[in-house]
């Protein structure tokens, strides 16, 4: 309800939302997988969670949209809020609460439908638009991403005919047209070539300040490159947070220091 | 390469002998595999040489439009009626099975009662269809006093093949790539449409091979037919109960050894009706997987999409 009332026109984004998790501990069945985190994503900012494999990044992020729910022995304790209200809470539809926390994943998974049909599938599970308006937001939303011009005679067309590039700018153009406030990012360029990877950054700066972006990366120059605020996330927990310049520069923690520096896990980092 | 780097001619020689050796084998296991593929061929070739060698000779087209009679006459009556057990069968299966399928590959919780209700359906699928014409024949036509006639006909079938159908719809649903759901559901999408529009339309084309396999063994059973659907040499009636119903595989089964030989050559025109009908069958399937699977992923990189439908096929044939 509140998120119709932000969205500024058809073809804008809506306004960011604040995302912030409060002593929030995950876990699957007897195992804690992390503990204890409470930070919060400014609205408009992007942040950037790095950490070892295994640190627990990618369960934390998928957290934020309730993706985790169906997870068997899935457990959260603590609070992680969307604009101050508890997204775990009675009151929230998770379904509402993925339009406006949209999520791309590490590997482009575009619908086996055409290549409009696959923009355009949360604006018709939502019902945002009418039928005579899908294809223009198809146009917009390509555009917004870049790959209209390389799309725009084969609108029909399959999406696996793209190139593995084209197809995660897709699936980005397929999450911005629900009008999100919150992105989820988790390793989206990690399976790509450079030439797109610098595309996707290039279009997650475009994005804000307009959208909070929350990226997990494995890919160190990345996160400093892209984000305004870094998470080091180590053995399940939240060793150290701060400005990415800060964080990269003048590292508190030694282990902070150890894995920006390359030595924690240094295969991760390409 | 071995001329212009002489160090390594030594042994790249050591590895020509060792791929000679390996080429013996891999003649040794093509032979094998060629064998075994002529093995399953011939019988086919053979079968159809031998009913259209028997047919072809007395074939007359009006045995697509004259009803059978005592003397001769055609077959228009039993593909009518055969058709219209095909409908019925394809109507019902399809809800149901599609129906079993997806409760046991969406729904239903992992469990013992899951587990039980998963070998229901592959005990169904083994139970010999005779029998299951007995029981039909008992309650339905029978207990129900419903008489030879369609609708018992119809069931008795269906029951016999919802196995198929079950079992193609949840392979086919499983194999839907965790990909789509995950994208499906970060984009809020409530799990009907998910089905719907995205995992349904994937599963399409395992889904039409078991409907086909069902519907090509419903065109070729007999013995449950003739518990419940007679027989009758006129066309089949609109009524779904005390009117029997004409079929094909009655012509083969029963015209076969006629003293009348035009009437014994109905029984090869049947023969011939029942393989093209099974090949229209397989050939709808195709059409099914082409128009519907246009935006596939391995529409688009060739080949991959046929080689699936068929491995799918083959799995969602139960043991017999």
């Amino acid at each position: 309800m509140s998120s119709s009332a932000r969205t500024r026109s058809a073809a804008g984004t809506a306004w960011p939302a604040v995302m912030g998790a409060n002593d929030v501990t995950i876990g699957f069945g007897a195992a804690t997988v992390m503990s204890d985190i409470t930070v919060e994503f400014p609205a408009g900012t992007v942040t950037a969670l790095v950490g070892p494999s295994g640190s627990g990044k990618t369960t934390f992020l998928r957290s934020l949209n309730r993706m985790n729910d169906k997870v068997r022995n899935f457990w959260l304790r603590g609070q992680i809020s969307l604009d101050g209200v508890d997204i775990n809470g009675p009151a929230v539809d998770p379904l509402v609460l993925r339009r406006r926390v949209g999520m791309v994943f590490q590997r482009p998974n575009p619908f086996p439908m055409s290549i409009q049909d696959n923009i355009v599938a949360g604006v018709k599970a939502h019902k945002m638009a009418k039928r005579s308006e899908l294809r223009d937001i198809a146009e917009t939303q390509l555009a917004e991403v870049g790959l209209w011009s390389a799309v725009a005679d084969r609108l029909d067309d399959s999406p696996f005919r793209l190139s593995g590039g084209q197809q995660q700018l897709l699936c980005l153009a397929r999450a911005l047209a629900v009008k999100p406030e919150v992105l989820l990012l988790d390793e989206p360029t990690s399976s790509l070539d450079p030439r797109s990877t610098e595309a996707v950054e290039e279009l997650v700066r475009r994005l804000t300040p307009d959208l909070t972006v929350i990226i997990v990366t494995h890919n160190l120059e990345q996160a400093r490159r892209l984000s305004d605020s870094t998470i080091f996330f180590y053995e399940g927990r939240l060793v150290e947070t701060g400005p990415t310049v800060d964080l990269f520069e003048r590292p508190q923690r030694p282990e902070t220091a150890r894995y920006l520096g390359g030595a924690v896990n240094p295969g991760a980092d390409r | 390469m071995a001329a212009a780097a002489p160090g390594l001619a030594g042994s790249l020689r050591g590895n020509e002998t060792v791929s000679s050796a390996r080429r013996a084998r891999n003649l040794a296991w093509w032979s094998v595999a060629a064998v075994a593929l002529l093995l399953v061929i011939a019988p086919v070739v053979w079968v159809l040489y031998g009913v259209f060698q028997q047919a072809v000779p007395n074939w007359h087209w009006t045995v697509l439009t004259q009803v059978t009679t005592g003397v001769g006459g055609g077959l228009a009556n039993a593909l009518a009626g055969t058709g219209v057990l095909l409908l019925g069968v394809g109507v019902l299966v399809a809800i149901v099975g599609i129906g079993c399928g997806l409760y046991l590959a969406e729904f239903a919780p992992t469990g013992l009662l899951t587990s039980l209700l998963r070998s229901a359906s592959e005990v169904l699928s083994g139970v010999p269809s005779i029998v299951i014409g007995y029981v039909g024949y008992v309650a339905l036509v029978v207990g129900l006093h419903w008489g030879f006639s369609l609708l018992p006909a119809v069931i008795v079938l269906t029951v016999l093949v919802i196995p198929y159908v079950a079992k193609a719809t949840e392979i086919a649903v499983g194999q839907v790539p965790l990909a789509y759901r995950e994208g499906a559901e970060a984009l809020g999408m409530a799990r009907s449409r998910m089905l719907r529009t995205v995992v349904m339309r994937s599963a399409i084309p395992g889904i039409a091979t078991g409907i086909i396999v069902a519907l090509a063994i419903s065109v070729g059973e007999t013995a449950p037919l003739l518990y419940t659907a007679g027989y009758s040499n006129s066309y089949p009636t609109a009524q779904l109960l005390h009117s029997a119903v004409p079929y094909l595989t009655y012509a083969t089964w029963t015209f076969y050894d006629d003293p009348s030989s035009a009437v014994k050559a109905l029984a090869f025109d049947s023969m011939v009706l029942l393989v093209v009908l099974v090949l229209a069958l397989i050939l709808a399937s195709r059409l099914i997987v082409r128009v519907t699977q246009k935006h596939s992923p391995a529409r688009a990189t060739g080949g991959g999409g046929r080689r699936a439908a068929r491995a799918q096929a083959a799995k969602a044939r139960p043991a017999r």
